[in-house]
C-alpha cells in the first residue's frame, strides 16, 4: 500500500506503454555490420552523420511543483529551480547508412532529461529501413512513435516553429518509439499526396526507480499534403502493463463488491489503452496556423483525456512571432468518494480510508488544464534558432494538470506564468 | 491613416521583392532520354520534398539540388514549396532526424545539374531557362 504513494509524476508516466528493449542492440549491430559488409560495393555504401540539440532556461511562477514538457521528461522549473535548464535541453546524434538502392540502416541516440537517469544517453532509435518500391518502404527496429502531427520529431526542436510541442496534448502521449516493425506507403489522389503507415511494436518505459510500464501497441497513421495544407490522423491501441502497481487493487478487491468495482475500473495492471487524434497545418510560406486534437483513453485511474491545441504564426524575414492556445481536459471525474467506509469497523474503515486517498491522488493527476503562449522565433543563422516563449497556465478542476513534483501546498486553480528561452541547432 | 500608409509600404516591397525573385526564369529538367514530357508544380514540389519519388507516369525519380545558399534554389523552393532558406532547413531537419528521408543530391552550377541530369534518365534537376540544351528536356516553367 504505501509503496503506491510514490513520486506523485508516476502515474503520468504511466500513460506512456511498453516492451522490449533487447531487440535494439542486434540492430545497432546489424546495421553497422551491414554497412561494413558493403564498403566494398562498387557504389560504397553512403554514410551521412548529424544531430541536433537544444539549450533551454526554462522559469516557472508556480513554486509547489515542477513545470515539465512531458511526464517522463520532468523538468525541474518552479518548485526545484528557479531556473531550469533540464525542461528542454538536449542533444541529440545521428548515423546513417544508405547501403544501395533498397537498403538503409539508422541509429540516434538522444541526450535528455529521463526519469532515473538523469541525462544517460539513451537509443532514440535504431532501425533497417528496405525501400521495396519508389512508394513503399518497410522498417524493423526501433522506430519513431508517430502518434501526433509533430511526435516523431518532437525532440528535434530545431524543427518545430515553439520552444517545445504543446504541452496540454504532447505530454498525454510521452512515448516516442517503439521496438517492432512498420510499413509507409506514398499514394496520389489528384494533386493530393498521401503517406500511410503501420506499426506494430512494443516498448518498456522506466517510471520511477521501482515501476516500468510495458506495452505492446498497433497503429495507423495516415497524412496527406495538398498544396500548403497538410492533415494528419492517427489511430493507435496498445496494452499497457504495470506489474507491481496492484497493491492498491489488492486492497480495494477486499471491500466486496463495492471494492471489485473500483478496481476494476481503475486497475493499471493491464489496460487497453486507445488514442485517436487528427491535425492540420497551413502553411503558405508567409504565416502558418496549426491546429490539433487527441484522445488517449487508458481505461484506467492513468486516465482518459483530451488534449487540443491552435497555433498560428506570421514570418517576418527571420522573425517568427507566434501565439499559441490549448487546453486537455479529463473524461472522468478526478475526484470520486470510492469506498463507503461509514458502516466498517475502524481498522477496516482505516484502510479503505487510506485507499480512497491514494486513488484520488492518482485521479487528481489526471490533467484539466488550460494554457496560452506567445513567442517569438529568430532564425538567427541557418542552422540555429534563438526562441522566447511566455505562457501562462491554469491546472483546474482539481487537477495538477500536467506539473510534476506536486508539493502538498499545491492548490488547482491558480494560474501560473511560464518563461522560456532556447537556443535550437543543427549540424 | 497609418494603417493604409503601412499597407502601401507593404505592397510596394513585395512587388519589389517579386520583381527581384522574377528576374530569372527557372526551368524544371529531366534528360532527353527520359519519357516524361511534362510535370506539375505538386508533382516536382513532391519528389524535391522526398514525398514522392516516382514518376507520374512510374519510374523512380532522384531530384539534383543545387548548392546550398544558391539563388536559383532559394528561388526554387519559394516557388514550387512556398518555403524560405530556413524553412527548407526545418523541413530536412524533421525528414532526417525521423528517418524519412534525406535532402537531394547537389550539382555545384546549373552546367553540373544539366550534365547530370542528362547523363541519368531517373534525375530530375531546375537550371535557368537560358541555361538550356537539346540534352534535357524542359517538363515545367517556373515564373
Amino acid at each position: 500500500m504505501p509503496q503506491c504513494r510514490r513520486p506523485v509524476s508516476c502515474h503520468r508516466h504511466a500513460r506512456a506503454a511498453g516492451v522490449a528493449a533487447r531487440v535494439v542492440p542486434r540492430v545497432v549491430t546489424l546495421v553497422l555490420l551491414a554497412a561494413g559488409t558493403s564498403a566494398q560495393a562498387a557504389d560504397g555504401p553512403q554514410w551521412t552523420f548529424g544531430g541536433f540539440g537544444t539549450l533551454g532556461a526554462v522559469h516557472s511562477s508556480m513554486k509547489d511543483a515542477d513545470y515539465a514538457a512531458t511526464p517522463l521528461s520532468p523538468g525541474s522549473a518552479g518548485h526545484t529551480r528557479d531556473w531550469a535548464f533540464d525542461v528542454d535541453s538536449r542533444l541529440g546524434a545521428q548515423l546513417a547508412v544508405q547501403l544501395d538502392k533498397r537498403w538503409s540502416g539508422v541509429v540516434q541516440v538522444v541526450s535528455d532529461r529521463t526519469v532515473v537517469d538523469g541525462f544517460k544517453p539513451h537509443v532514440e532509435w535504431a532501425n533497417i529501413k528496405y525501400q521495396a518500391t519508389a512508394d513503399l518502404s518497410l522498417r524493423v527496429g526501433r522506430i519513431a512513435a508517430p502518434m501526433f502531427l509533430a511526435a516523431d520529431y518532437r525532440k528535434a526542436s530545431f524543427a518545430l516553429p515553439w520552444v517545445r510541442p504543446p504541452v496540454e496534448l504532447y505530454s498525454t502521449m510521452p512515448i516516442t518509439n517503439s521496438d517492432g516493425v512498420d510499413a509507409t506507403y506514398r499514394w496520389r489522389t489528384g494533386t493530393a499526396r498521401h503517406s500511410t503507415q503501420v506499426y506494430v511494436g512494443g516498448t518498456s518505459v522506466p517510471l520511477t526507480a521501482e515501476y516500468s510500464a510495458h506495452a505492446h501497441m498497433a497503429g495507423v497513421n495516415h497524412s496527406v499534403v495538398i498544396g500548403a495544407l497538410t492533415l494528419g490522423g492517427s489511430f493507435a491501441q496498445a496494452r499497457l502493463k504495470i506489474p507491481g502497481a496492484g497493491e492498491l487493487f489488492e486492497v480495494l478487491e477486499q471491500f466486496g463488491p463495492q471494492g471489485q468495482a473500483l478496481s476494476e475500473r481503475y486497475d493499471v495492471r493491464s489496460t487497453r489503452t486507445t488514442l485517436l487524434s487528427g491535425g492540420f497545418t497551413y502553411d503558405p510560406g508567409n504565416w502558418f496556423v496549426t491546429g490539433e486534437m487527441g484522445r488517449v483513453n487508458t481505461r484506467s485511474m492513468l486516465g482518459d483525456q483530451t488534449g487540443a491545441y491552435l497555433s498560428g504564426g506570421y514570418r517576418f524575414g527571420s522573425l517568427t512571432p507566434y501565439a499559441t492556445l490549448s487546453r486537455v481536459r479529463a473524461n472522468m471525474a478526478v475526484r470520486v468518494d470510492g469506498l463507503d467506509v461509514t458502516h466498517l469497523p475502524p481498522p477496516a474503515a482505516a484502510l479503505g480510508g487510506l485507499a480512497n486517498n491514494v486513488l484520488n491522488d492518482f485521479l487528481r493527476e489526471v490533467p484539466t488544464q488550460d494554457a496560452a503562449n506567445v513567442g517569438l522565433r529568430w532564425d538567427a543563422a541557418p542552422n540555429y534558432a534563438v526562441k522566447l516563449q511566455f505562457d501562462v497556465v491554469r491546472p483546474r478542476d482539481g487537477s495538477s494538470g500536467s506539473l510534476v513534483n506536486v508539493q502538498p501546498g499545491f492548490r488547482s486553480g491558480h494560474a501560473f506564468r511560464v518563461v522560456s528561452a532556447s537556443v535550437d541547432f543543427v549540424f | 491613416m497609418f494603417k493604409t500608409t503601412l499597407a502601401a509600404g507593404l505592397a510596394v516591397f513585395a512587388l519589389s521583392a517579386a520583381d527581384a525573385a522574377g528576374a530569372t526564369e527557372l526551368v524544371v529538367i529531366v534528360s532527353a532520354r527520359t519519357p516524361v514530357t511534362a510535370l506539375r508544380g505538386d508533382q516536382v514540389a513532391g519528389i524535391f520534398l522526398g514525398e514522392g519519388t516516382a514518376f507520374p507516369e512510374g519510374g523512380e525519380a532522384v531530384p539534383v539540388d543545387q548548392g546550398i545558399g544558391s539563388p536559383l534554389r532559394d528561388e526554387f523552393y519559394g516557388k514550387v514549396a512556398n518555403r524560405s532558406p530556413a524553412l527548407m532547413k526545418a523541413y530536412w531537419t524533421k525528414m532526417i532526424f525521423t528517418g524519412r528521408g534525406q535532402p537531394p543530391r547537389e550539382a555545384p552550377s546549373s552546367a553540373a545539374v544539366r550534365r547530370l541530369v542528362a547523363d541519368n534518365p531517373g534525375m530530375v534537376g531546375y537550371i535557368e531557362r537560358t541555361a538550356l540544351d537539346p540534352t534535357v528536356r524542359p517538363v515545367l516553367v517556373l515564373k
